[in-house]
């Protein structure tokens, strides 16, 4: 046997020791590879594609790759540290410091091949899986198809060998061999019980309440200029929250005795203290993840509401026309669109809307004013209460757009007054809300025998207006057809504006929800590694305890509880995080993004509940294995 | 208290091995019985029965009157952490906890008052002389120490039956004395029910009778006079005759 033969056997001998670490590297290599897939795809190279969107992709690739790096140096340390006994053992039996390291040094190497070749594997059937989903959810199907990623296959390789060669580098380095006796003895000695610092505590609050001070009462654009500080201060006080705070709180817990000693608390707060030093900086590194993969993903799913709600909002009609500079030809352009809903077999009702604009009311500006006859019959068009103004008496109509939040209180025609031909004057007493008049942010209904009195208008305008009965499928389809046949601009089908929408910013979108997937499952491996890690020492545990009389369920609270706070705790503390983020960003658009964020972390959260059940079930079903061969 | 009945334990596989074969064995109230056999005699099987860790394939045991191998699952637990004490070679402290915790959890367990609990800690913690050291961790205190503060773990709830499988296997002579006298006195003061399985003819040497196992099944016994030493000459020379290896008679750990 020699010693490249030993080596080898010794890893796949020993698969199940070395089960770990290669599953959660082949894990990195297959985000890796299914996002250079995308980020090669050729339709993105095709001409028209935002360059700034292809810099996204670059940086995103830059960020998994960088955090790649760190989950696998993380796995291998991890790894590592639960061998020290087997590197004592080897040894003693006259292994040199020198052989030791290279052998770590092969044994990585082993591993870093065959996880990115199956990692290439496994993420060419991930993509394709990927892909059917993006088709369904998403307007991508005719550019996004499945090719052979030769690019894609070369990058990840090139990129993985690099990392695996240097890691393996790096470890053989880190691997001070200590005294034998130490590595012998080191499942016995004791890691110690971290302590926290009064001062450090005090920190973390300090500047997690700064930083969401700071950030929730930020507007407009100070939002982005508050993002950097905001940021650091939060992350400062992050860690600190986890590395100080935690720990104060268990010790807390330790010293009242009522607490501490009933039932199961015992087993479970001792573990607990014990391993805070290693939870803690799973605890930040998921937390902050978490918080990215919120933000991204909110901010993205907000931007797209943002405009496609707004846009559905102020225009309430399937199809309008606005016949800027082109009155000649406007009947024959309202007969075109009749005559093509006609043939499409889509009931329909039109109307044309005529309004005219009074000056005098507000300084320097035109205001629309509506007979009540004409809102009436637009207000049945889209389902709003009419209105009915009495002689003498004017309504005010406000739109809700998000867009003109703001704007509306600047023109204030509640507290204006509207001269009649006559030289009365008639003020409004009412005021509704609605979109009814596409283009309009606010303005007067009145009599129509009211209407009749108004003094010259200053000027009129003319839209048509179409609501129909037809499928979405159908809009887009006379949609599309009827834009080439209008001016830009002056006629709008809002179901295929929205479809165009959709399909521009359906790959960003996408790739940003790959990428805020991506990185939130790879914050839930980190986190099922961090407990994998603690399985030998807690089937010793719980084997003894058993002797003295643990029943399963008392076995199965504790590891509840403990697997629970493990999956929670940071999780809870990224969502809290994700809320201040979005709320900021709900400030900088002056939208609201309730309901967005409330999809997006309420998504995250049950993703996480499915992620802890499995990960509780797996654990306990591991334990109760040991328990059967002990 | 303790009845064992023509208990057999064949452990299955590919090639089926027979641990025990028609063992009896009775042990009186307030007794200390050792239990002594060469390496695979079935001494540690044995003990796996009673400790209700392991199921007898035939006959019976009985602790008390009962049968606890007929309780369900969660029963037993209940059962094993109410009724018996357990001692074990490697101590079986957990490293997270205190001694103090180490020894209350039993109690805790069973969700006893917290007083009550610090109570009956101190009270055990004198008698074992360990009362200094109840607010160190268990790396460090010596193995001395380590196994009295496990020994005070095993009778803080006055449990029935005592276990002690090899206690004092991972100890120096010294400490062994030591532990062997605390559960000499134990048993004598409390009337602690004692059941011990030992390598060890020192240690076997403080109990009343020795009851001698080999190949799994039982081979004779001896009672214990007045004096300690000859009673220890007469284990040495009934271990001579079970024509065990030398090596069995150290302390050296076998299992």
């Amino acid at each position: 046997m020699t010693f490249r033969q030993f080596v080898i056997r010794n890893v796949f001998r020993n698969s199940r020791l070395y089960a770990a670490y290669f599953l959660s590297s082949m894990f990195t290599v297959m985000v890796f590879f299914t996002f250079a897939n995308f980020a090669f795809h050729p339709v993105f190279y095709e001409e028209g594609f935002n360059d700034r969107a292809l810099l996204g992709m670059g940086v995103a690739g830059g960020l998994i790759y960088v955090f790649s790096f760190f989950f696998v140096m993380y796995s291998m340390s991890a790894f590592l540290q639960s061998r020290k006994k087997e590197f004592g053992i080897l040894m003693i039996h006259g292994m040199s410091t020198r052989q030791i390291r290279s052998m770590v040094f092969l044994e990585n190497l082993l591993i870093g091949v065959l996880a990115t070749v199956s990692g290439i594997a496994l993420g060419l059937l991930f993509s394709k899986a990927v892909l059917l989903i993006a088709e369904n959810v998403l307007i991508v199907s005719e550019s996004l198809s499945f090719y052979m990623p030769w690019n894609a296959i070369g990058v990840t390789f090139l990129s993985f060998s690099a990392l695996f060669l240097c890691i393996s580098f790096f470890v053989a380095f880190l691997l001070r061999t200590k005294k034998l006796t130490e590595l012998i003895k080191s499942d016995r000695t004791s890691k110690g019980e971290p302590k926290a610092s009064g001062l450090l505590v005090f920190l973390s609050l300090f500047f997690l309440t700064t930083g969401y001070i700071i950030a929730l009462s930020a507007e407009g654009t100070q939002v982005i200029s508050a993002f950097i500080p905001v940021a650091i201060l939060v992350m400062v006080g992050t860690y600190f929250l986890f590395t100080q705070l935690s720990v104060l709180v268990i010790h807390r817990l330790k010293k009242e005795r009522s607490y501490y000693w009933k039932k199961t608390n015992m087993i479970f707060l001792s573990d607990l203290a014990f391993r805070m030093k290693d939870n803690a900086r799973t605890f930040f590194i998921v937390a902050i993840i978490s918080t990215v993969a919120f933000s991204a993903i909110g901010t993205l799913f907000g931007v797209q509401s943002y405009l496609t709600k707004g846009l559905v909002q102020a225009n309430p009609y399937d199809f309008t026309y606005h016949p800027y500079g082109e009155e000649t030809i406007e009947d024959e352009k309202v007969r075109l669109v009749n005559r093509k809903l006609e043939e499409d077999g889509v009931r329909y009702e039109a109307q044309e809307v005529a309004v005219s604009d009074f000056g005098g009311i507000v300084e320097g500006d035109e205001i629309p004013i509506l007979p009540a006859s004409l809102y009436n019959s637009l207000a049945s068009l889209t389902n709003l209460p009419e209105v009915a103004p009495a002689e003498g008496e004017a309504v005010v109509v406000n739109s809700n757009l998000p867009q003109a939040e703001g704007f509306n209180q600047s023109r204030n025609l509640g507290k204006k007054e509207i001269p009649l031909s006559s030289g009365e004057k008639v003020t409004p007493e009412k005021s509704v809300v609605s979109n009814v008049l596409p283009g309009v942010v606010d303005f007067y209904v009145v009599n129509d025998a009211t209407h009749g009195n108004l003094p010259e208008p200053a000027s009129s305008d003319k839209q048509y207006v179409w609501q129909t009965s037809g499928t979405e499928e159908e809009l887009v389809g006379v949609g599309r057809e009827l834009s080439d046949e209008f001016q830009p601009g002056s006629f709008t089908a809002i179901d295929f504006a929205i479809y165009e929408i959709n399909r521009t910013y359906g790959p960003i979108l996408f790739i940003g929800l790959f990428i805020g997937i991506v990185f939130f499952f790879s914050a839930g491996s980190f986190l099922y590694f961090r407990l994998y890690s603690d399985l030998e020492e807690d089937r010793k545990k719980f084997s003894s305890i058993r002797k003295l009389g643990l029943t399963d369920k008392e076995m199965n609270r504790i590891v509840t509880k403990q697997t629970g706070l493990l999956f929670f705790t940071p999780i809870l503390v990224a969502i809290l995080h994700g809320l201040v983020a979005l709320t900021a960003l709900a400030n900088f658009f002056d939208y609201n993004l309730v309901e967005e964020s409330f999809y997006v972390l309420g998504g995250f959260a049950a993703i996480q509940i499915v992620y802890f059940l499995i990960a509780r079930t797996f654990y306990l079903r591991q334990l109760g294995k040991a328990e059967a061969s002990a | 208290m303790l009845e064992i009945n023509k208990v057999s334990k064949v452990y299955g596989g590919k090639i089926a091995h027979r641990a025990l074969t028609d063992v009896s064995l009775e042990v009186e109230d307030g007794e200390f019985v050792g239990i002594m056999g060469p390496s695979g005699s079935g001494k540690t099987t044995l003990l796996n029965l009673i400790s209700t860790i392991d199921e007898p394939t035939n006959g019976e045991v009985k602790i008390n009157g009962e049968n606890p191998h007929g309780l369900k699952k969660q029963k037993l637990a209940e059962f094993r952490r109410r009724s018996l004490g357990f001692i074990f070679q490697d101590f079986n402290l957990l490293p997270t906890l205190s001694i103090e915790e180490n020894i209350v959890l039993p109690l805790t367990l069973e969700g006893e008052k917290v007083k009550e609990m610090e109570k009956k800690s101190l009270q055990i913690a004198r008698k074992l002389g360990i009362e200094e050291i109840l607010n160190k961790r268990i790396t460090e205190v010596s193995g001395g120490q380590a196994q009295r503060a496990a020994i005070a773990r095993a009778m803080i709830h006055a449990p029935s039956l005592l276990l002690a499988d090899e206690p004092t296997g991972n100890l120096d002579s010294k400490s062994s004395k030591d532990v062997m006298e605390l559960l000499e006195a134990m048993n004598k003061e409390e009337k602690m029910t004692t059941l011990l399985v030992t390598h060890d003819p020192q240690a076997a040497s403080y109990c009343d009778r020795v009851v001698f196992i080999r190949d799994g099944k039982f081979y004779s016994e001896i009672h214990r006079g007045e004096k300690r030493q000859p009673f220890f000459q007469q284990i040495m020379d009934t271990l001579a005759f079970l024509g065990g290896e030398h090596d069995d008679l150290s302390t050296v750990r076998h299992s």
